[in-house]
């Protein structure tokens, strides 16, 4: 019993943490932060996930990440005027895929024996060359992007609007979650996964190719960041050349150290928290006197924070 | 014919660690590679799974030359190591560590079974830590699991690295028996050695110094040589 409890330890402070958290914003009547950064902390999730996914596998954090998201939300934007919407929905998440294949192909691959700083800038600059190509095919100009769901009453907690394409994110995250998590603890191919992130000789030894689990761990990081981007993105109505290297790629990236980095569930429940602390930024009164964009603010601090107390982020082992 | 035959196996990392070696191992044997530390032992049984690209020279598996193939080849051949340092998946249970070593024959559930139940039987104690991490297994029974993984993908040529390092000499003794058993059972084992125990059980000593083979011996000249002299004597 004792046992279960410790292999199941980062789950039962996870969970403890999101409850306390959970019950000081509705005993303090914030509850409206809690639904609204419920809700964008989803997004931020799902692109934590891909970026720990990647650094589990290549052991490098992808600036890269964002991009995949932004050029799939331009894909959905031209597809949207030739066919059907979910047609085109599909189509942008293929493009990301495509996208993040050859990324591995062309830049990760070459630079597989190289140190992993190189291999870092590489992505940044994926990231470059996908913002620029942006601006190449359209403009810097935002452009209106459609919703998979258009109505906004439906549901309502505590006293706040959810829209349907909020509700649709967080679904759409506690799938994903769960068949991540399943593939990475029942299938040969995610066990395969998380056995080259910690032992890639002895991988090998067994006789799996680990360049070849690369590409493919980068396709599913590619298409995590495609779902959120396509997901997240139309609540705001537009978009813009490098949106989600702009919005979302430093929040999942504090959403990824606080879970540790490496933790598939402490990054879906970092960018839960992430999400809600910079929601009661924009509303608390406590922070009312703070001028400029107070939520980019604290999530720069939590990340000073995390890092400077708690490297290993909060469910992370001690000594990762 | 020998299963394994080396010819003027060359191999360096930027500067050469073996000089040019040459040495078989019959079907059905166990041989034994003695030598202190940097006498290139790792790197032998490491080229022969296909984990270092040998500068020149041959390895011969089954009358087949293989070297300089990548490990993912060589497994479905029937070489598997057991590497230095036993490696095991951490965060993977026992049963899991098994299923990976079982990669290259997937596609035959049946079998794995079996070769499960086999490993099981070779160390019981792993059936009974089979849903515990295999980082929280202690040093023995990491190392009774890495040569059980090594054992899942059926080899015909079983080489290990070092296994008695860091083991009791009790629980040492238990791990070369069983390895004798698994020799036994058809499978050639070449086990990399530092600890003189295991020559019972080895019907082949090779000992090397410096990147070169100063001594090999079959049978009765093993077990009555004084190796423990000849491979830790000299000046060093």
């Amino acid at each position: 019993m004792l046992d279960v409890l410790r292999a199941r330890a980062d789950w039962i402070v996870g969970l403890a943490l999101a409850v306390a958290l959970a019950v000081l914003l509705i005993a303090t009547g914030e509850e409206k932060a809690l639904v609204i950064g419920t809700t964008t902390g989803s997004a931020y999730g799902m692109v934590a996930l891909g970026l720990v996914l990647v650094y589990k596998s290549s052991g490098v954090f992808n600036f890269a990440q964002g991009e995949f998201g932004t050029v799939a939300l331009y894909a959905l934007y031209m597809l949207d005027f030739e066919v059907n919407y979910w047609l085109a929905l599909l189509g942008a998440v293929v493009v990301a895929a495509m996208m993040g294949f050859l990324t591995e192909r062309i830049v990760v691959r070459p630079l597989f024996e190289a140190p992993r700083v190189i291999l870092l800038v590489a992505t940044a600059g994926v990231a470059l060359l996908a913002i620029g190509v942006q601006i190449w095919f359209g403009d810097a100009q935002g452009k209106p992007i459609a919703k998979g769901f258009d109505r906004v009453d439906r549901v309502k907690v505590f006293g706040v609007q959810v829209p349907d394409q909020q509700l649709w994110l967080i679904a759409m995250l506690a799938v994903l979650a769960i068949v991540l998590g399943l593939f990475f603890t029942r299938t040969n191919l995610g066990l395969a996964i998380v056995g080259a992130s910690q032992e890639p000789t002895a991988t090998e030894l067994v006789g799996i190719s680990v360049r070849r689990l690369s590409s493919f761990v980068w396709v599913v990081a590619a298409v995590l960041g495609a779902f959120a981007a396509l997901i997240a993105v139309p609540n705001g109505g537009s978009f813009a050349p490098g949106i989600m290297t702009t919005s979302f790629l430093i929040p999942a990236f504090t959403a990824a150290v606080l879970g540790g980095m490496t933790s598939l569930p402490g990054a879906f429940l970092g960018g839960v928290l992430i999400g809600i602390v910079q929601s009661v930024a924009t509303t608390a009164p406590l922070f009312e006197d703070i001028p400029g964009t107070k939520e980019t603010l604290v999530v720069f601090v939590v990340l000073l924070v995390v890092l400077v107390i708690r490297p290993q982020g909060l469910l992370g082992k001690g000594s990762a | 014919m020998a299963l394994l035959e080396i010819e003027e196996l060359r191999v360096g990392y930027g500067f050469p660690v073996l000089m040019g070696i040459s040495f078989e191992v019959e079907e059905g044997e166990t041989a034994v590679l003695f030598g202190l530390n940097g006498a290139g032992k790792t790197t032998t049984v490491a080229s022969i799974a296909g984990l270092l690209k040998p500068d020149s020279g041959v390895i011969r598996f089954d009358g087949e030359d293989v070297a300089g193939r990548p490990p993912t080849k060589l497994v479905s051949k029937g070489i598997s190591l057991v590497p230095e340092g036993r490696r095991v998946f951490p965060a993977l249970s026992v049963g899991n560590n098994l299923r990976l070593g079982a990669w290259s024959r997937r596609r035959h559930r049946n079998e794995i079974d079996e070769r499960r139940q086999l490993v099981f039987d070779y160390f019981p104690r792993l059936a009974e830590r089979a849903d515990q991490a295999a980082g929280t297994l202690s040093g023995g029974e990491q190392q009774m699991l890495a040569i059980g993984r090594a054992l899942m993908c059926k080899p015909r040529l079983l080489l290990i690295d070092e296994a008695s390092l860091g083991l009791s000499p009790a629980l040492a003794k238990t791990v070369f028996q069983v390895v004798k058993r698994i020799n036994e059972d058809g499978v050639t084992v070449v086990i990399v050695e530092q600890n003189v125990g295991v020559l019972p059980y080895a019907d082949r000593a090779l000992i090397m110094e410096k990147g070169t083979l100063i001594f090999s011996g079959v049978g009765d000249e093993i077990q009555h040589a004084n190796l423990r002299e000849t491979y830790l004597g000299g000046d060093h």
